[in-house]
């Protein structure tokens, strides 16, 4: 058995389906590839597979990350003809990136990722709202679950607010930070703007541009370092 | 990468707009396609539209569409594609922004096909393609169609009774369109409207019903009439049993109702379950030959990476090679289970089942009936100890859960029928609590008879809302607490019964509910019994469908179903004295008619 991290992006029609849809049509694509995947025990055995942070259905994602553990015991030669029969098996809008064999279990949490999408807006009331937002001492919005209700502060988790021109509306970019005790969501954020702006709270074109990961085993991994085709990491670039 | 379906005219705004749409809805997944497999033919002609009338993960799951699809793609110069019905969210969206219904493959509007061909499953998607020809541009009166609007046709077991929705379709197909399909093609090559249907009313098995050359036919009561283009024989596909099944089929993003691949292994059922219409109407029995099956099942889990195939067909218990097909699969694939659907009621049906799946909790087992008087009626050929040995099979065999189906309202039904159900649940606890001490679960569904063309009962009639309300309070009552029952809806149950046994007067009553807000009927959140009633008082119809006596003309007289009536009535007759019938795969010839010329049964032993 081996454990793999897999660097993926999401787009086209896949940006439409959820995180559960999303897991499904990964899994389907190592099977399809050929490629055994490692089940859990117990009574109703599962694949071992998770995508370490959940992308937000309607969302596209750049920089993607899966953790799977396949059957066979993996040669970095292989790597390139298992990524082959992989990119061959993806669905629409799934594109397998890299492939790296991970040594131990990885267990890695998203420390930060950068967003974009579109604000319905013309930017200077964009500018605008993002001057009130830099200037609040807090920005709270209320997060209604199962659970009950739970006031989450934005200003803990958003920074890098920016925003500038695109066709129909006004690109927003930020950054989430993401902690133990989670983050604020990317609506709650359109949401808070939003009501500054007194337009619809939709999330537009939502696009993950980016993950800053940790946990990740050592010499393994960053979503944008160069894997040769021996499977090895060739630099770690950030 | 493509970000949405594009290689349309028009496309850049339909795009935007999608978009935007996208945004706002419950899983837009529903609306994008993407599916592994999906065929994509831009700029080939004709186009066609294949619907299934219902949200797409209903639809996505129907095997006769992705029959349909592959076929159409693959052997013919046409290109097919596929639209579903938008929920309501979507619905209210493109209509505030006059964005109209688009095909998953290419995103051009439905509009501009030249055939839009919707698969007629169920009475209660009627609504579901009314909202969807209004939601595409497309007149609902095929009067009010023009040069430009594409022919719509109906196809699938709904077109053993077409009436009620003749008004909206320009055609329908009786039968299996398998072995037609490049004869539609060609017929879609004229160069005007009117000569691609004068073509398509060529082709065996289609009906015309606004044909004015036809017959005018009165039917009863209604005293609608039937014009058409003559009496239409049902197709049946005799290549069935040397064809593959269809191995890389359309793979969703989203998940379907079915999560698995499906391989059919036999078309057609003669037990002869005089209440079951299909059973009727997919006749003769054709079987695929074991190795086909065990190939096809094979490449159809490489192509789609499934972890689950299903061996379907009318009764796939049945099926000759059933035993060799599912330890054939699975040598070849350990770890991948084999489902069987439609469980005969008996204790080998039962192991075959485990032997295709270990990890399955629980069977379904469908008695239908509660006294051996009324399943001899109905021609279900179970007796008290075979459903005995079935129960203790289950448990034996390590399943925790049993679920049991019967129906109420059957023709001749009485009080002490419906007790009966009760009596055989509380024998099937206790053989269970035998069987498998501290962890057997019983569970029954109770559904409401509904009469179909085409069956030996077509002239039964519908029980009533008030004689259904009461058997099912009767059995609630008489059912011990550990058993838990549901029953089906006696609302949806009485607009089911209107569709099947109306003529083309229920087109009004199904225009009218729509009018009045009725979408997705067969969804119980959707449902609604007031719209229904509104209607049927507008149009002045009675829900539940009229009773056709032995001598009136039925509104279906023009399907012909290849079925002999002498026989269906000969059935019906039996059923009134209680005596059953055989099955003709067993060597008696039960005349029924279907055979003969072309036509035979085909059973690979």
């Amino acid at each position: 058995m081996s454990w793999w991290l897999v660097s993926f992006r999401r787009d086209g029609p896949a940006r439409y389906i959820s995180h559960l849809d999303t897991m499904r049509v990964v899994q389907r694509t190592f099977a399809r590839a050929g490629i055994e995947l490692a089940l859990s025990q117990g009574m109703r055995p599962k694949p071992r597979l998770s995508l370490p942070l959940p992308l937000p259905t309607g969302a596209a994602g750049l920089d993607e990350l899966a953790v799977v553990e396949v059957v066979e015991e993996s040669a970095a030669a292989l790597l390139p003809v298992r990524l082959a029969a992989l990119r061959a098996a993806a669905a629409d809008g799934l594109a397998i990136e890299r492939l790296v064999i991970a040594g131990e279990r990885p267990r890695p949490q998203a420390a930060a990722a950068a967003y974009e999408c579109r604000l319905d807006a013309p930017g200077p009331a964009v500018d605008e709202a993002l001057a009130w937002f830099a200037g609040q001492p807090c920005v709270s919005v209320v997060r209604q679950s199962p659970k009950g209700r739970r006031a989450i502060e934005l200003k803990e988790y958003v920074c890098e607010l920016s925003a500038s021109p695109c066709d129909a509306g006004t690109k927003l970019a930020f950054t989430l930070r993401y902690g133990p005790g989670g983050s604020a969501r990317v609506d709650e954020v359109v949401a808070a703007l939003a009501a500054r702006l007194e337009i619809e709270p939709v999330v537009l074109d939502l696009t993950r541009v980016r993950v800053t990961w940790q946990g990740l085993p050592s010499r393994s991994f960053a979503a944008t370092d160069e894997i040769a085709p021996d499977g090895h990491v060739r630099g770690q670039r950030r | 990468m493509r970000s949405l379906p594009k290689e349309s005219p028009g496309e850049n705004r339909l795009q935007h707009d999608l978009t935007d749409l996208l945004a706002r809805v419950a899983r837009p997944g529903r609306y994008v396609g993407g599916e592994f497999h999906a065929r994509r033919k831009p700029g080939a002609t004709p186009r066609i539209v294949l619907s299934y009338p219902d949200v797409y993960e209903i639809g996505i799951a129907n095997s006769g569409l992705q029959i349909l699809y592959a076929g159409l793609n693959d052997a013919t110069p046409a290109a097919a594609e596929r639209a579903y019905c938008p929920w309501p969210d979507m619905a209210t969206l493109m209509r505030a922004r006059g964005v109209p219904l688009w095909s998953l493959e290419s995103g051009a509007p439905v509009h501009e096909a030249a055939l839009w061909g919707f698969t007629l499953q169920h009475e209660l998607t009627y609504t579901n393609i009314l909202e969807m020809l209004d939601l595409a541009g497309v007149p609902l009166h095929v009067a009010e169609r023009g040069e430009a609007d594409p022919i719509v046709l109906g196809g699938g077991p709904g077109t053993a009774n077409p009436l009620p929705l003749a008004p909206f379709f320009d055609a329908f197909f009786v039968g299996e369109a398998e072995g037609r399909l490049a004869e539609i093609v060609a017929a879609l090559e004229a160069p005007t409207r009117a000569q691609r249907l004068g073509r398509l009313g060529a082709v065996p098995g289609v009906w015309l019903p606004h044909a004015s050359g036809g017959r005018a036919v009165a039917t009863g009561k209604s005293g609608a009439t039937m014009a058409g283009n003559g009496r239409v024989e049902r197709q049946v596909f005799m290549g069935f049993a040397h064809t593959s099944p269809v191995t890389e089929p359309l793979v969703p993003l989203i998940e379907g109702v079915h999560d698995r691949a499906v391989i059919e292994v036999m078309r057609g059922c003669t037990a002869g379950c005089r209440f079951c219409q299909a059973g009727m109407w997919y006749r003769p029995v054709r079987e695929r030959p074991v190795a086909m099956v065990v190939e096809a099942a094979a490449r159809a889990l490489r192509s789609t990476g499934c972890d689950e195939v299903s061996l379907i067909s009318l009764s796939s218990c049945d099926y000759g090679g059933v035993r060799e097909a599912i330890a054939g699969i699975r040598e070849r694939f350990p770890h991948v289970r084999v489902s069987l659907p439609s469980l005969r009621v008996d204790s080998a049906a039962v192991v075959l089942a485990r032997l295709g799946d270990e990890q399955r909790g629980s069977v379904t087992l469908a008695p239908e009936a509660g006294t051996q008087r009324l399943r001899d009626a109905i021609n279900k050929r179970v007796d008290e100890q075979a459903f005995a040995a079935a129960v203790r099979g289950v448990f034996g065999a390590g399943y925790s859960g049993l679920k049991l189906y019967f129906m109420v309202g059957l023709p001749d039904e009485t009080d002490d029928d419906v007790a009966a159900i009760a009596a055989m649940a509380e024998s099937a606890l206790r053989n269970a609590r035998e069987a498998a001490p501290g962890r057997s679960r019983i569970s029954i569904a109770v559904s409401s008879f509904v009469p179909k063309a085409h069956t030996p009962f077509e002239r039964a009639g519908f029980a009533g809302e008030a004689v259904i309300r009461r058997r099912q309070e009767l059995l609630r009552q008489r059912l011990p607490r550990q058993i838990r029952v549901r029953f089906h809806d006696v609302g949806t149950s009485l607009v089911e019964a209107t569709m099947a046994m109306g003529g083309r007067e229920a087109g009004a009553l199904i225009e009218a509910a729509w009018r009045g807000g009725a979408r997705f009927d067969g969804w119980s959140e959707s449902f609604d019994a007031g719209i229904w009633r509104r209607a049927a008082a507008e149009v002045g119809i009675e829900l539940g469908g009229p009773a056709w006596s032995s001598t009136e003309a039925l509104p279906w007289r023009d399907v012909d179903p290849l079925v002999d009536d002498g026989f269906l009535r000969d059935e019906g007759a039996r059923a009134v004295r209680a005596e059953t019938t055989a099955d003709c795969r067993d060597g008696s010839c039960t005349s029924c008619g279907v055979c003969g010329g072309e036509i035979e049964m085909e059973l690979i032993r």
